[in-house]
């Protein structure tokens, strides 16, 4: 039964892209202006048109253009050239997607440990200290945007005082770890208090609705010791936090690309950006795929992980 | 005081009712603009450039002598129109589809419809907006007799990124309501499925759509300003929050904080009063919970 919800998952997950990738696709064909004029200009003749057309498979009809390209993309991993500029966007990609991946996996990693543990601690001591601290924070950080906070740190820490860099991203191979980690951190911060706020709430009000129930009474009746209660509440409870935390996860990439602009880093927000400008929406395509593709891997991994922790939810999703 | 007890607990609470108090504040400032705003939100007046906040110019002047207040007054217009007019194409979008799949379950046009929209709810908003503006091109398109800006462009656009989740939603309850006796005795009646779908199921279904309506106007609000943050949504001058900040970020370094603190405040302000009108209805009008809450 596992191995069959496994499947379907996948399946369907395989479905959703090529579902996406079509409009995707469909749309930035019919909306753009075809590149045969951006690259040859408006002065170019019909002859010259035909003749860029026919060399990049761009006469040839929709429907054909869309298989050439989802096939070389799922089965070769290849993005193929820009129409536009001609470069190879693997090449492109492969640069600008480690500090991204970097940045997000990092604000990732600290909103659902940071979040998972105050959730927990803000349920089980209602109405403490701890409590209120966790719910202050979850109204600040879903109501200040991540990109205003940036720029109001970088007024704060960076300016007034000497904290940390203004922007920039320093590689760890250039600064070492301390600057490193130094030119990441406001940026991750500022990624990660949303989804750090929403997870902390949903945490909560998820494990609070657990402990409630009839079978955790029981279980705390018959004399198991409290922390394997809680672990049992836990596997309950987590089910609707990792479901939004996968979602989440795809979302940090999209709100990634405004931090990056905001601290200069040189990320997939600038290969985006920049496509956008030079009209390359070969390129614009390639970069919204990839993040399309990240979003759905994300929402499957995140299905996978709760029918692997909670049996019930394998149940109910097949 | 009774009178005023009764009306918080009709908002959902002091927070519900908070939330009602600031989004009714911003709309009368948004509509009112013209007359709340103290100066020209356009005037550009080089002598008074870059002026720190003082008792004329409340919020300080940008870059070009323009007054921040009148500018952060008359930006609340294009924020609630861009999120107001895409969640209003949303609904439109998504109501008859959620409605018809719900209302005829059991049938093909259900199983395709709603597996479609599961597939394209693998779509994240943020990026979607951004390259379809970009691939766009920010300038007026003009269409036949009309001509559609840039805000229209992204409301409308918006607008469709939502249809999937409201689609959903609409769907969710309209296939409990259609099991229902009253809807049976409506066909027994001989009422046809039109008049039942839009006059009986609709109304029963509208409590949870209502909640996520307004969380989605949160949403539009911040997707509207990071948009127009990366200079693809409202064009400049026409003022904007997104916009404001954009050009507050080359003043940073050299310490005009005004320039970037307001028009960032009245963002925060207007997603803090949608978030608090939404839980403040969820309590009142969906103790289920069946909405989802906050991810953009």
């Amino acid at each position: 039964m596992m191995f069959g919800m496994v499947l379907r998952r996948v399946a369907f997950s395989a479905f959703s892209l090529v579902v996406v990738s079509l409009l995707l696709f469909v749309l930035t064909r019919s909306i753009a202006d075809s590149p045969a004029r951006i690259v040859l200009g408006d002065q170019a003749s019909e002859q010259q048109i035909a003749q860029f057309d026919r060399d990049h498979g761009l006469n040839r009809p929709i429907a054909v253009q869309y298989v050439t390209w989802i096939s070389r993309l799922m089965l070769h991993a290849d993005l193929g050239r820009s129409f536009t500029t001609g470069l190879d966007m693997n090449r492109q990609i492969r640069n600008t997607l480690p500090v991204t991946m970097e940045i997000v996996g990092i604000a990732f990693l600290v909103a659902s440990i940071v979040s998972i543990g105050l959730g927990v601690l803000s349920a089980l001591w209602r109405d403490s200290p701890i409590d209120y601290l966790a719910r202050l924070l979850a109204v600040f950080g879903v109501s200040v945007p991540g990109f205003w906070l940036a720029l109001v740190l970088i007024l704060a820490l960076t300016v007034e005082r000497d904290w940390f860099p203004p922007g920039g991203f320093v590689p760890l191979s250039q600064g070492g770890l301390m600057e490193h980690l130094r030119s990441i951190a406001l940026p991750v911060f500022c990624l990660s208090i949303f989804y750090l706020a929403v997870l902390t709430r949903m945490t909560r009000s998820s494990l609070l609705e657990v402990l409630d129930q009839d079978y955790m009474r029981t279980a705390r009746a018959a004399g198991l010791h409290a922390g394997r209660v809680l672990l049992y509440a836990m596997r309950n409870a987590l089910v609707p936090v990792i479901t939004i935390a996968g979602v989440s996860f795809g979302h940090m990439f999209g709100w990634a690309l405004i931090i990056e602009q905001i601290f200069n880093i040189d990320g997939m927000s600038r290969a985006l950006l920049t496509a956008i400008q030079q009209r390359d929406y070969s390129m614009v395509q390639a970069v919204v795929m990839m993040f399309t593709l990240v979003f759905v891997i994300a929402n499957l991994v995140a299905d996978l992980l709760n029918s692997w922790i909670n049996p019930r939810f394998a149940m109910a999703a097949s | 005081m009774r009178r005023f007890g009764s009306f918080a607990a009709q908002c959902g609470g002091p927070a519900g009712l908070a939330g009602v108090l600031i989004v009714t504040v911003l709309v009368t400032v948004a509509v009112f603009a013209p007359v709340i705003a103290p100066f020209d939100p356009l005037q550009v007046s080089i002598l008074d450039k870059l002026n720190t906040p003082d008792n004329i110019f409340w919020f300080g002047t940008d870059q070009s002598g323009r007054d921040v207040l009148s500018r952060v007054i008359w930006g609340s217009r294009a924020s609630l129109m861009v999120a107001a007019g895409a969640v209003m194409i949303g609904l439109a979008v998504a109501l008859p589809i959620g409605l018809v799949a719900g209302f005829y379950s059991g049938g093909w046009f259900e199983q395709a419809t709603m597996r479609v929209l599961e597939a394209v709810s693998a779509i994240p908003t943020l990026i979607w907006g951004i390259a379809l503006v970009g691939i766009f091109g920010v300038r007026s398109a003009v269409w036949g007799p009309f001509t559609i800006t840039n805000e229209e462009k992204l409301l409308g656009l918006l607008g469709l990124l939502y249809v999937p989740t409201l689609a959903r939603l609409t769907y969710a309850s309209a296939v409990i309501e259609s099991r229902t006796n009253y809807v049976a005795a409506r066909r027994l009646q001989g009422a046809g499925g039109l008049r039942i779908m839009f006059s009986d199921v609709l109304p029963n279904c509208l409590s949870p759509l209502i909640v996520q309506a307004t969380l989605l106007l949160a949403i539009g609000i911040v997707i509207e300003a990071a948009i127009s943050f990366v200079g693809l949504g409202v064009q400049p001058p026409t003022p904007s929050w997104g916009n404001m900040l954009a050009s507050a970020r080359e003043y940073l370094l050299s310490g005009e904080w005004w320039l970037s603190v307001f028009p960032g405040a009245a963002i925060s302000l207007t997603v803090i009063g949608f978030n608090l009108l939404g839980d403040g209805l969820r309590d009142r009008l969906d103790p289920r919970h069946t909405t989802s809450g906050i991810t953009t």
